[in-house]
């Protein structure tokens, strides 16, 4: 069975940081996985060492224009076929992973057609694998779409502000509020310091969150940052890869 | 029971052969890829055939790309050539079946993989040429003999390509002149209901969907793939006007799936019972009732219709799954149709068009009525509307005068036809508000407004003829 694990939080709080790493400590697992990058701003091929550009929007734009020419060529192509091809066509196999960029959101005109086709083509890609990590957006417009359809595990990334656990308990009842078949919901507090851990934990505890990680503010992510180290090609040793090791565990693996 | 080196079953439908798990590439985006069905006299094949020219499995190197080609040659007594395409749709589910060997894409753009797996179990393509075979045959029991070739040298696919092109290209001629009287089932479908309801949208093989995304092989290959989905058969039952384009089978699903808020569909009119619009049409038409014609505008457009309204303020009020009388979402390709709003006078109905949309379609509109039709460069108003219909002898024009003698001649009757598009029975109200799409177009100033949230509605008609049957107002709980 594959399980599907998804990363959300709000800007800034470093979730394609978490869901690079989380990758990273999955594919040393030997895991086969799918990296999926829900997110419009498409942080993750960078965060990865991968420089893809290809998504599933402009596949979809691209079946779009053709199947709405005035005048098809072949009235009788095979959609279904022809999207799942440029789908399959766009994941970049990485060593140890694939991935898939969701990209940019669709133009006018309606998709409902287009949208479904693709439904069933990630229905049945998604069981290729063992895991599928998606870096998604706080606004979760994928799952309400329903493209993405069932999640194992949905991992809220905050930054160590009140703030930011707010926002946290929001996604919780967004959550709700898509009917989207979630399992558990999960949340990871990033950038933590020794002088705020023990008040997050019990913030996290009044707001009744489920903390199962706090990933401490490590200096070496923000030296790759700016020399453009992939965050892929972090030292098992240092504290983020160390706490995120620990998260992969508590999930299961 | 023959033996196969592989297991086979629809499982493996979605099965994605990575690089690393790969033995050898098949055609795709990196090199050519070819596959074609052909009907053949029964004596031509010899059943069960494999034939492989180039190199096999055996000879070629793992982690490479290779050319491929594969004809299929199928024989029956009840095999035709119109049956090709409909084989050759399924070339893509049955090689599918055959785990380790993933298939993707379509006639001269196929993508396949080997799995290094497989290519352990087998050395040649044989046994993989005898799998598919097998499948075709007991799934598709009207094929009674087949064989196959592949091909894999460059010079050798590329002779098949050329050849399989041309035959493509006079399959799509035939395929483009299927009408509605040639087939005995119409496709529904109902991926608008979730937000229009009572949207129920027919495709035949002279009226593509409203979105445009699915024609009538669309509408056939999903049924057959899965008859409960959102793509289904309607059994278009007996013709009850050509002209109109109704059918008992459409009525009746119309019924049904509207929760009975319709009876009747017209296909190719306008007027009458006109097909819902769901919201996600591509063009809106719209009537002009002061020139007798209908006025289109697409999506892209974003000026304003010679009525004075956009597309997306009509596509608000046309949309929902309603029947608007005066309003008619369609796809662009129904402008293709040789039923065009037929019921109504086709072409010669038709009198504006943004300029954008005459271009991309003016190879469909007949030579004789092109230059009659304004576009927003020559009339953006009604007025100037008329005044170039007048200029170019529209044939509309005649209509006016036709009116004009028949208002002297019978002053009453005429007064009911000119807000026909208000009092025909069986209209419906868009159900938000007070907001009549029919009569945003009469000559009259209507301002537009939610009644209910502001306390009060005013309502000013200048020089309006209205006769309204019956009429209920009720407050609004």
């Amino acid at each position: 069975m594959t399980k599907t694990i998804a990363i959300t939080g709000k800007g800034g709080t470093g979730k394609t940081a978490v869901s690079a790493l989380m990758i990273r400590s999955l594919s040393k697992k030997g895991k086969s996985i799918l990296a999926v990058d829900a997110d419009a701003d498409t942080n993750l091929p960078e965060t990865l060492g991968c420089d893809t550009v290809k998504t599933v929007g402009d596949a979809k734009e691209a079946l779009q224009a053709e199947i709405t020419k005035p005048r098809p060529d072949n009235p009788d192509m095979n959609k279904e076929s022809i999207l799942k091809s440029k789908v399959y066509e766009i994941i970049e196999e990485m060593p140890g992973y694939d991935l898939l960029v969701m990209g940019r959101p669709e133009g006018s005109g309606c998709y409902c057609y287009v949208n479904n086709l693709l439904r069933g083509i990630i229905d049945k890609l998604v069981m290729n694998y063992e895991v599928v990590i998606i870096d998604a957006e706080a606004g979760l417009e994928h799952f309400s779409r329903k493209i993405i359809r069932d999640i194992d595990d949905l991992i809220v990334v905050t930054d160590a502000s009140r703030r930011g656990f707010r926002t946290a308990e929001r996604i919780h009842e967004l959550v709700d509020e898509l009917g989207s078949n979630i399992g558990r919901i999960h949340v990871v507090a990033n950038k933590v310091t020794e002088s705020n851990r023990e008040e997050l934990v019990k913030l996290a505890g009044d707001l009744k969150l489920n903390l199962i990680g706090m990933i401490p503010l490590d200096h070496k992510i923000e030296e790759m940052d700016i020399k453009g180290v992939p965050l892929f090609e972090i030292p098992d040793d240092a504290a983020a890869a160390i706490e995120v090791e620990k998260i992969v565990q508590k999930l299961g693996f | 029971m023959v033996e196969y080196p592989f297991e086979i079953s629809p499982m493996f439908e979605g099965e994605r052969i990575r690089k690393e798990g790969m033995f050898v590439e098949l055609g795709g985006p990196k090199s050519l890829g070819l596959e074609l069905v052909r009907a053949k006299p029964m004596d031509e094949i010899e059943d069960d055939k494999v034939t492989i020219v180039g190199p096999d499995l055996k000879d070629m190197e793992e982690g490479k790309t290779y050319p491929w080609a594969m004809i299929f040659n199928i024989g029956g007594e009840l095999v035709e050539t119109d049956l090709e395409s409909v084989v050759e749709r399924r070339v893509h589910d049955f090689i599918n079946y055959c785990q380790g060997i993933m298939h993707l894409n379509q006639r001269y753009d196929v993508w396949m993989r080997v799995s290094k797996d497989t290519a352990k179990k087998m050395d040649s393509f044989e046994p993989f040429g005898k799998a598919v075979m097998m499948l075709f045959k007991t799934e598709l029991p009207f094929i009674e003999k087949m064989q196959v070739t592949f091909y894999t040298k460059e010079e050798e696919v590329k002779k098949e390509m050329e050849t399989a092109k041309e035959i493509f290209k006079a399959r799509d001629a035939r395929t483009k002149d299927l009408h509605d009287e040639d087939v005995e089932v119409f496709y529904g479908c109902t991926l608008c209901q979730s937000f229009a309801p009572t949207n129920v949208c027919v495709v035949s093989p002279d009226r593509v969907s409203l979105c445009g995304a699915i024609n009538w092989f669309d509408g056939r290959a999903a049924a057959k793939v899965d008859p409960e989905g959102p793509q289904f058969e309607i059994a278009k039952g007996d013709l009850l006007d050509a002209n109109t384009g109704e059918y008992t089978g459409v009525n009746e699903i119309a019924k049904k799936l509207s929760s009975n808020e319709f009876d009747k569909i017209k296909l190719h009119s306008f007027f009458q019972s006109p097909h819902t619009s769901c919201g996600c049409f591509e063009v809106v038409g719209f009537f002009i009732p002061e020139v007798d014609g209908i006025g289109w505008v697409n999506r892209e457009y974003q000026g304003m219709a010679p009525n004075g309204i956009g597309f997306s303020t009509m596509a608000g009020q046309t949309g929902g799954g309603k029947q608007i009388v005066g309003f008619l979402g369609i796809g662009v390709n129904y402008f293709y149709s040789p039923k065009f709003i037929q019921a109504d006078g086709g072409w010669n109905r038709v009198v504006w068009l943004p300029s954008m949309l005459k271009e991309k379609i003016a190879e469909t509109i007949p030579a004789e009525i092109i230059d009659k039709i304004a576009t927003e460069k020559d009339a953006e108003d009604i007025q100037s509307l008329k005044a170039f219909l007048q200029a170019k002898n529209h044939p509309v024009v005649t209509t006016w005068a036709a009116a004009e003698e028949e208002e002297e001649e019978e002053e009453e009757e005429e007064e009911e036809e000119e807000v026909a598009v208000t009092s025909a029975p069986g209209m419906m109200m868009p159900s938000a508000g007070f907001q009549m799409p029919a009569m945003a177009s009469m000559p009259m100033a209507m301002p537009m407004m939610s009644a209910g949230k502001t306390g009060g509605i005013k309502i000013t008609f200048k020089k309006a003829k209205i006769s309204i049957e019956r009429m209920v107002i009720s407050e609004k709980k």
